[in-house]
């Protein structure tokens, strides 16, 4: 399989600051996005020290032997950014911390891991599939069968990560891995983008993108909204051939 | 930090910083500031066959108040009074024009932190692996103590086994003991700062940074290597000793007895039954034990050839076959 990709980062139109931080790292089968959390700009550099160690890390071994060294590298992000962090009396104490979603890829493998309410889409045969479960308040109260997903999204803490790179001293991260195929186009991205654009709205633009732009096409719609977080989208495009 | 200044936001940092260093990846976010690798151009220019160097900026929080660049000057100005291989070298002190920030350059230090070797081992390390590290460690903080410089902040995440040896660093909360490094600005009791599972019971309880608070940073650090895990877990000094943790305290194996007996001491919560130094907890890792080390492994820390080396060189010799060893593992 050969694959391409493009990617696309935006503040949004409300505020001042990007915390979340992208990669695509086409040679190496790595495409990553983290949305970062915490006051005083700490989330962009939760976010960006996750998006640089993963870009340091060497992937040269199987798809699981490098699932093995990413999960290694942010279980020790997270330790440093939860009980290995200095602290200091007197400063808001609040959560330094991102999502994460990273998108792994071999010949035909693909493998997908994250933490928080990054997404990971894939685009099939005129369907999409979204792959990854939220760790949020949300999803929690919509998988009980508490509440519909319109009352839950109106709930006042229906935002709030169940899980994320920094939330807790132990750091789980959920994976799904799938076999590939020609065709497939994968979307990873932060909330700000899934909850700006209806699924409607991603299949569209996933449909008819080429494979330098539907990145940036999915940024601009997005920027058509109100677009109050920051916004971000990865497009992975894979076709036929040798990798 | 003391501050009669209200903070105003400052310039966020930017990817160019006076004019000569260029930001290429994040290395590490610590409590009050950042780490950076970065790309000196003017290395680059001439050709400087390693142009990257490390560059530690304060974060946001602490760059707007009006004093966090003599907060980041007197780290720098600790760390370089400190002339040892196991402690980081620091090369220059900045403040970039167009932002305003402050920051000072470092080596940079390529390899594992204490805390992913601690992860790679989580049933302790052998001793003849570990008694390098320790000596390592422990002398580059004897070394400091000696010269009038504190930490104040020793963990694993902040001393690195680089590909040129151990290396202590970040002297962010550390402090001048004597002499005119006393007068150099530093972070006020009222925003006292530390890591939890490193601090002594004195620090939480609001008291003064002294070489007996190291002590007992080291010492959680040194048993954490030796038996892969934190002496008391993820509980704090007070909270251990609340729950009397104190007592149950094994001895990790294959720390000689000498050794250990030290080790403990060092991990007393009360700083008045820390009866022990760094000086002291250093001897007793040299000497480790005679019985204690079966005489293969005796053998195999011996220098190559020539007379018994200098005290020094021989744990240099040790620690650069426990690096290799280490790299050649991982």
């Amino acid at each position: 399989m050969n694959w391409s990709s493009c990617s696309q980062t935006d503040p949004g139109n409300q505020r001042r600051h990007n915390e979340d931080a992208i990669l695509a790292l086409q040679d190496s089968g790595l495409w990553a996005v983290a949305d970062g959390m915490g006051g005083h700009r700490n989330g962009a550099l939760a976010s960006r020290l996750i998006i640089d160690t993963l870009g340091a890390l060497e992937l040269t071994g199987n798809i699981d032997q490098n699932q093995r060294r990413v999960r290694q590298a942010l279980q020790q992000v997270n330790r440093r950014l939860t009980q290995d962090m200095t602290q200091v009396q007197g400063q808001p104490a609040g959560p330094v911390g991102s999502t994460v979603v990273i998108l792994l890829a071999t010949a035909n493998r693909a493998l997908c891991l994250w933490a928080g309410d990054s997404r990971c889409y894939l685009w099939r045969q005129q369907t999409l599939h979204q792959l990854t479960r939220d760790h949020s308040l949300l999803q929690q109260l919509i998988d009980r069968g508490a509440v519909t997903g319109t009352a839950a999204a109106s709930h006042p803490g229906a935002h709030v990560l169940t899980r994320a790179v920094g939330a807790h001293d132990h750091l789980k991260l959920d994976s799904v891995a799938f076999m590939t195929q020609p065709g497939d186009t994968l979307l990873l991205c932060s909330d700000g983008l899934h909850r700006e654009l209806s699924p409607a709205q991603l299949s569209s633009v996933l449909e008819h993108q080429d494979s330098s732009s539907g990145a940036a096409q999915l940024v601009s719609l997005a920027l058509r909204g109100p677009a109050r977080d920051n916004l971000s989208a990865v497009v992975v495009k894979i076709s036929a051939g040798a990798s | 930090m003391p501050s009669r200044t209200p903070p105003v936001a400052p310039a966020a940092i930017p990817e160019l910083l006076g004019n000569r260093y260029r930001i290429e990846r994040l290395l590490g976010v610590g409590g009050m500031g950042a780490v950076y690798q970065v790309r000196d151009l003017l290395r680059e220019q001439f050709n400087d066959p390693q142009p990257t160097v490390a560059l530690k900026a304060l974060n946001d929080q602490f760059a707007a108040h009006a004093d966090a660049n003599a907060l980041l000057y007197a780290e720098y100005a600790l760390t370089c009074r400190l002339h040892h291989p196991n402690v980081i070298r620091p090369y220059s002190y900045h403040i970039d024009p167009a932002s305003g920030r402050a920051f000072m350059t470092l080596e940079l230090l390529e390899g594992p932190a204490l805390d992913q070797i601690i992860a790679d081992h989580p049933d302790g390390m052998a001793w003849p692996a570990l008694q390098p590290l320790a000596v390592g460690l422990l002398s580059a903080l004897a070394h400091a103590h000696d010269a009038g410089v504190l930490h104040g902040d020793l963990k694993p995440g902040n001393i690195i086994l680089s590909t040129a040896g151990l290396r202590l660093f970040d002297f962010g909360l550390g402090r001048g003991c004597r002499g005119p490094l006393q007068r150099l600005p530093r972070l006020s009791r009222r925003l006292a700062a530390w890591t939890p599972r490193y601090a002594a019971l004195e620090l939480l309880d609001g008291e003064e940074l002294t070489a007996a608070a190291d002590l007992y940073a080291v010492a959680c650090v040194l048993y954490e290597l030796a038996s892969g895990h934190h002496p008391f877990s993820r509980l704090t000094a007070r909270q251990a000793m609340r729950m009397q943790q104190e007592t149950g305290l094994q001895k990790p194996h294959g720390i000689p007895k000498p050794v250990w007996r030290e080790l403990r001491t060092a991990l007393a919560f009360d700083p008045a039954a820390r009866i022990t130094s760094v000086a002291a907890l250093l001897e007793a890792f040299r000497k480790g034990s005679k019985t204690g080390w079966p005489p293969a492994v005796r053998r195999r820390w011996q220098p190559a050839a020539g007379p018994p080396a200098a005290s020094d060189q021989s744990d240099r010799s040790r620690l650069d076959a426990a690096m290799k060893a280490f790299f050649r593992s991982s």
